[in-house]
């Protein structure tokens, strides 16, 4: 259980300046009722911006999405908690590439977790296993534009009290 | 052929220039996501507690397109060749909306600029639009009032304008004069990525893009008040006294070459090469019916050359409309 919750850290102060921020554009975690599921699921969307800190220093920080004109580059962050007593196995998550965007290559990633792609939301494989025909006949490897799901399955049950945490990076058309 | 000799200074830079203008791409680009547009995103998760299966949908986020502001003017029009004192003399451009959203655009000409030889003058008005699509100021042509119908341009569309503009008098052959028009979004301009709170389309922001969301594009008028006209005929006299075109008949070419216009063209010439798989007669080159003799080294106003290839040339001298046409008359024979 504090192992989970230390992996998840050290990724979110890697990918952010400041971690504090992240924090803070999560704190609207539903609370759980009766009935619904054990995992909350929150999407947040953001965009890298450079800012001068304390230190006079320009450092990139992640923001709420504004702004946002075609060739931006959005941050799509997942976090799945489970706020239940019982710990969830066997956990996915799911997320189409939004219309009007393109999967950033190499963007996706999520602590504990395997990172499939597909190109039609039905069958996911690791990148080099993905292959379209063109009109001409030939086959070749999928671009990551083309990808049009992403799933992350992670490996190990999220315990309950603990959140697991999924990334990716898509450009505006 | 005819081909200018380099004692016509003017005349050549005119050609030269023309040819380097109309090389000019149109430069319209591929645009993206309209602003306004709402790009939405929803999660899913799946998992099992115990042995039960659940999966649950996450909030959707939404995020609206902002409107990027950007605008491309290009020169449609080869530099004009212009006389002293002629007015409404056109130029024609094209303003092309390369942002991402509808967008008015304020028009501004300026025909002061410096590294020409003068300025043209602006009429009035002296913006139009190309209502009629014919590239010329007709009458059918609207007059374009800056605040009253600024161009209001769908993303990834363009229209036509033309600049018009008198020629003052007294001008030198070859001078040039230039004129520049400027397109800048009425919502504003700035560095590329000035935003302008909550003016872009469907409430959302606006951006200023890479080209500053103001573009121009500066057009060109030469003085050319003399233009010389050149026809050339040929006459075949086969051996056998008929007219075909077989090894040892004999071509005659004559070529006539006529001023008009106000001006002079100073040191005019003329250049003909000899065509492939013929030669040249000795002795038969005439100018005004006068034989020149072949050497193009004596006092005569022409000759045969054999470098770069072989040619003949005759130089003209200063020609005016009064000059009258100018004859030229050699023989050829085919190999």
């Amino acid at each position: 259980m504090k192992k989970g919750k230390t992996v998840i850290a050290a990724a979110v102060a890697t990918l952010l300046a400041s971690s504090a921020l992240y924090a803070a554009a999560n704190t609207d975690v539903a609370a759980p009722k009766a009935g619904q599921g054990c995992i909350s699921l929150k999407t947040v969307a953001e965009t890298e911006q450079e800012v001068v800190n304390e230190k006079g220093e320009r450092v990139k920080r992640l923001a709420p999405a504004a702004k946002v004109v075609p060739g931006s580059e959005v941050v799509w962050t997942v976090t799945a908690s489970n706020v239940c007593a019982a710990p969830a196995g066997n956990v996915f998550i799911d997320n189409p590439v939004p219309e009007h965007m393109s999967y950033v290559s190499n963007s996706a990633m999520g602590p504990g977790a395997e990172i499939a792609f597909s190109l039609d939301g039905r069958r996911f494989a690791a990148p080099e296993q993905l292959r379209v025909r063109d009109a001409d006949g030939t086959e070749r490897a999928a671009r990551a534009d083309e990808y049009t799901h992403i799933r992350w399955s992670f490996r190990n049950a999220i315990a309950p009290g603990q959140m697991a945490l999924a990334r990716f990076r898509a450009t505006l058309k | 052929m005819l081909n200018p000799l380099p004692s016509r200074p003017a005349l050549t830079r005119t050609l030269l220039a023309s040819l380097a203008l109309a090389a000019f791409p149109h430069t319209a680009q591929a645009l993206g996501v309209a602003a306004g547009t709402a790009i939405e995103n929803t999660a899913q998760v799946s998992y099992t507690i115990g042995t039960t299966p659940v999966t649950t949908p996450s909030n959707t986020v939404s995020v609206t397109v902002a409107e990027v502001l950007d605008v491309v003017v290009t020169l449609q029009s080869a530099t004009t060749s212009v006389s002293p004192g002629a007015t409404n003399q056109a130029l024609v451009y094209r303003l092309t909306n390369t942002g991402n959203s509808s967008e008015a655009f304020l028009l501004t000409l300026n025909s002061v600029i410096g590294g020409d030889e003068f300025d043209p003058t602006p009429a009035t008005p002296s913006i139009y639009f190309d209502t009629d699509g014919s590239g010329t100021l007709t009458p059918a042509d609207t007059p374009y009032v800056a605040g009253s119908n600024d161009p209001l341009l769908v993303q990834d569309t363009f229209v036509t304008l033309l600049v018009i503009n008198d020629i003052p008098t007294g001008l030198v052959n070859g001078a040039r004069g230039f004129s520049q028009l400027t397109a800048q979004a009425r919502t504003g301009t700035g560095a590329p990525g000035t935003v302008f709170a909550g003016q872009g389309a469907s409430g959302t922001d606006a951006v200023v893009g890479t080209t500053g969301a103001d573009g121009d594009a500066t057009g060109q008028y030469v003085v050319a008040d003399v233009q010389l006209a050149a026809v050339k005929t040929a006459t075949i006299l086969d051996p056998f006294g008929g007219a075909r075109p077989v090894p040892g008949a004999r071509i005659r070419y004559q070529i006539v070459v006529t001023p008009s216009g106000t001006g002079t063209a100073t040191a005019a010439g003329f250049r003909d090469p000899i065509p492939v798989n013929t030669t040249f007669v000795p002795g038969s080159l005439q100018l005004n019916a006068v034989t020149l003799t072949d050497s193009s080294a004596d006092a005569d106003a022409g000759g045969y050359v054999t470098t770069p290839v072989p040619a003949v040339q005759v130089v003209l001298g200063n020609l005016t409309q009064a000059s009258g046409p100018q004859t030229v008359v050699f023989d050829v024979t085919i190999n």
